[in-house]
């Protein structure tokens, strides 16, 4: 260690620089939790369609602006935030020179173009490479770039199909799947992208070599599909949907359960027959509790449709927050099915763990984002990251990145916008 | 690591797994990026070793699929933590650990809290990283919590299900889309936070304590959920196979002739219809999209246009299978795909090619089975594996206790004592 009188630093990707080619969710998520940890993002972007990100446009929007939109949309500032943002035509050569200057400089590519969208411009790993051996090049796709689906595409919820696992999420037929009601892919293959990442900047710490990760959106999801792929070699038999049953145990009751109010939800799920007894305690003991069929664990499992049916009736008119703390004060696992605003209002959890982080954005204002979920010591883990702030506007650090990084003149700079490179 | 894989040597080093099923898939990924896992299950075995499915109809904790799919790789010791005689292997192995997971309530871990601090100040590269339904502190930091009541609370169910009845009343109950989902967001993001601070490491010498709450990363999961209401005060409403959102959209699933499904996502771009229609052609299907008429209507009333291509395309996704319509709408450039059940991949050429599944023998069933182990390629090869299976419980006490300069008659006598 070099002897100084800096303090120790507490950010673990300190000097490390990424360059952010990625859009939607998938690639800014895992660019995302790069910045947390302290690596210095930048984002390139540009106006056309194939450049431009479209959650830069999704909603929720912030009202006003100047009618493009391009810097109020509530998603993007919640996926973006502690990254720098430069503008670059990389459709254009002289562009595409600007980008080898910046890889020339930098520690990891993440991009999340179609595949061989990076070859057509040859700015493809074994290009880049010349450029930095070191370099760590993330891909993220739908399905993977090798192996023979090179030129499919997809989006999140195309991801979540192939994989199997819109398939495992609902109730069994002849009810269709539920699948997601959400792109979980792109939050999963983020994180997925983050931890690959951050093992390869581990390991080129220690062998001083760089690699390329080509990394999938569907293989992610087979990942998480727990033994679904397992039993069904083992069985032969198609994996099916269980609803919100336990399949891996005799866990009956399990499941959500009307309460009071309009679409208003609690779950309950009994693993044993203490927590059985505790919740027909707190029910008030009606008589259907004390049915002999319900007594042990089989019993529960083998009549789960006939104990559903009850246990709804018995929570019908009771408020949900309640009856979760009744259980839990006994010891059966409940929880309400909490909606986005009862998270962001009422849950006294997020709020004392401090979840939300409030921070500016250059054009919309302060406004809370989504937080990092662990506590560190020694380490500084932080979503505002580097430049301390929400996400950055279209090209809100061009000065910082191209006179600073790249060492570029105030004079070259303009000519630059001028001529629609940057 | 004898495995052959781009990123199985990245973390050499060793976990030491403690606590419940909430940390294993996060140790299971540290091993596959190839850190040694030792797992400390105790005597009765991990929770996970009694859940099914069971691969021998005796529900034999040692042939639960349950555990082998999260415990790849791993060396097991069946040491009792909570032995006072445990103390002095535990403080051994663990204080040549890299990285210490603990899982669990929050109680069972907060007895051992401690016990780390001891270990840090005398290995202060020692990283600790503990896995509790809400944080070590808080207002519901004690509460009972399984997966499915933790992506309720967390939120992800409010955003899954099925569309309201025409009326917009939900007459069916939020989906927990299975299985085991709340942990694996957190298995993610501990190694995320685990790895970060292997890295931070590199630089100051020094480990890290981490707190990690399945609560709070179950939340940060759900996309435009929590967007929507601070921005707009607007809770997003769950509809069937496809993103909730503040006002209804158009169906994503179509069924096909050999009843399955594809999930045919749409921007409603004139690209998408043009190739929709070439489509409906090339199959023969009846449709009168070129029709004069058609092209009136959309004129007319874009919204009844809407409707009625609509349902020309649930019209094309009868005419065919599932993987046929999938493919020929790639063929075009459309993002859709097949509903596939997760095994199917193991067909695929694609995921083959890419080793995207590792075949672990299961001497019981006398063939092996093949396992997931990888999200990513180096461009050619998967870049994560494990060089072995799940272990039977116990199975490396005698290796692990050795190394650690334990003799065989005190190995025994650990045995004899009920501490392994």
């Amino acid at each position: 260690m070099p002897q100084s009188n800096s303090p120790r630093p507490r950010r673990p990707l300190q000097g490390v620089r990424v360059i952010d080619l990625t859009k939607i969710v998938a690639g800014p998520n895992a660019t995302r939790m790069l910045a947390t940890m302290g690596a210095e993002v930048i984002r390139v972007e540009w106006h056309d369609q194939r450049a431009l990100d479209l959650l830069r446009g999704v909603r929720p929007l912030v009202a006003g602006g100047d009618g493009d939109n391009l810097n109020r949309s509530g998603l993007f500032n919640n996926i973006n935030p502690g990254k720098y943002g430069v503008t670059l035509n990389m459709a254009l050569p002289q562009g595409r020179d600007l980008f080898k200057q910046l890889i020339a400089k930098s520690t990891v590519l993440c991009e999340n173009y179609s595949p061989g969208q990076m070859d057509r411009w040859e700015l493809g790993y074994s290009e880049l490479r010349k450029i930095n051996p070191r370099l760590i090049y993330l891909q993220i796709t739908g399905m993977g770039k090798s192996g023979t689906y090179d030129n499919y595409v997809s989006v999140g919820p195309t991801a979540q199909a192939l994989s199997g696992l819109t398939h495992m999420s609902g109730f069994p037929e002849p009810m269709p799947p539920a699948g997601w009601g959400y792109s979980y892919l792109d939050h999963s293959t983020g994180y997925y992208g983050a931890i690959l990442v951050l093992a390869a900047l581990f390991r080129m710490k220690r062998t001083g070599l760089g690699c390329y990760l080509d990394a999938s959106q569907t293989e992610t999801g087979i990942m998480l599909s727990g033994t679904a792929a397992l039993e069904a070699q083992l069985t032969g038999k198609a994996t099916t949907r269980y609803g919100n049953r336990m399949h891996s145990a005799d866990w009956a009751p399990h499941g959500a359960y009307p309460c009071r109010g309009t679409d208003e939800w609690i779950t309950i799920a009994v693993q044993n027959d203490d927590q059985w007894r505790a919740l027909g305690d707190v029910l008030g003991a009606p008589d259907w509790t004390r049915d002999p069929r319900f007594a042990n664990a089989s019993g529960r499992k083998a009549n789960e449709d006939e104990l559903d049916r009850l246990l709804a009736g018995a929570t019908r008119l009771r408020d949900r927050y309640d009856l979760m703390d009744r259980l839990q004060s006994r010891k059966v696992p409940a929880g309400v099915v909490q909606k986005s605003s009862d998270r962001a209002e009422r849950d006294p959890q997020l709020k004392h763990r401090g979840y939300f982080v409030q921070l500016p954005h250059s054009e919309i204002g302060s406004w809370p984002v989504e937080g990092f979920p662990a506590r560190f010591s020694n380490l500084t883990a932080d979503v505002g990251g580097l430049p301390g702030r929400a996400a950055p506007v279209m090209g809100e650090d061009n000065d910082y990145v191209y006179r600073e990084i790249l060492g570029l003149s105030s004079e070259e700079i303009a000519r630059l916008k001028e001529d629609w490179i940057i | 690591m004898t495995t052959d894989a781009l990123l199985t040597s990245a973390l050499e080093g060793t976990v030491v797994e403690v606590g419940g099923e909430h940390g294993e898939f996060a140790a299971l990924l540290l091993g596959s990026l190839g850190a040694e896992v030792i797992k400390l299950e105790g005597r009765a075995g991990s929770n996970s070793r009694r859940l099914g499915p069971f691969t021998t109809p005796d529900a034999d904790p040692e042939h639960s699929l349950f555990f082998s799919r999260y415990n790849l790789g791993k060396k097991s010791v069946s040491l009792e933590v909570a032995h006072p005689a445990s103390r002095v292997p535990f403080d051994r192995i663990a204080s040549h650990a890299d990285v210490i997971i603990d899982s669990g309530d929050r109680d069972g871990v907060a007895a051992r809290l401690g016990l780390y601090r001891m270990l840090q100040a005398a290995n202060p590269r020692l990283i600790i990283c503990t896995i509790t339904p809400f944080g070590l502190d808080g207002p519901w930091c004690d509460l009972k919590m399984t997966d499915l009541t933790h992506l309720a609370m967390g939120g992800v169910m409010a955003s899954c299900g099925y569309d309201p009845t025409p009326e917009g009343v939900y007459d069916t109950a939020p989906i927990a889309p299975g299985t085991w989902q709340a942990y694996h967001i957190a298995g993610e993001y501990a190694v995320i936070s685990i790895t970060a601070a292997l890295n931070l490491r590199e630089l100051t010498g020094e480990g890290a304590f981490i707190d990690l709450s399945i609560h709070e990363a179950v939340s940060t999961c759900t996309e435009v959920a929590l967007p929507t209401y601070l921005y707009n005060g607007a809770v997003v409403q769950r509809q069937t196979g496809r993103h909730a959102a503040e006002s209804r959209t158009r169906p994503w699933l179509r069924r096909t002739r050999d009843g399955r499904y594809v999930k045919a996502f749409l921007f409603w771009g004139g690209h998408e219809r043009r190739v929709i229609t070439e489509m409906l052609n090339e199959a023969g299907v009846d449709h009168d999209l070129e029709t004069d008429s058609y092209k009136e209507l959309v004129k007319r009333s874009p919204s009844e246009a809407n409707s009625h291509f609509n349902h020309m395309i649930d019209r094309l996704a009868a005419s065919m299978d599932a993987e046929e319509l999938y493919h020929r709408a790639q063929a075009k450039g459309l993002l859709w795909a097949s509903v596939r059940y997760p095994e199917e991949n193991l067909e695929d050429p694609h995921f083959q090619a890419r080793g995207a599944f590792q075949p672990f023998d299961h001497p019981e069933l006398g063939r092996p089975l093949y396992y997931p182990v990888s999200v990513a390629t180096d461009g050619k090869n998967r870049v994560t594996a494990f060089d072995r299976g799940a272990p039977r419980l116990g199975e490396h006490n005698f290796e692990i206790l050795t190394r650690f300069g334990f003799t065989e008659a005190e190995v025994d006598a650990f045995k004899t004592a009920g501490v392994i």
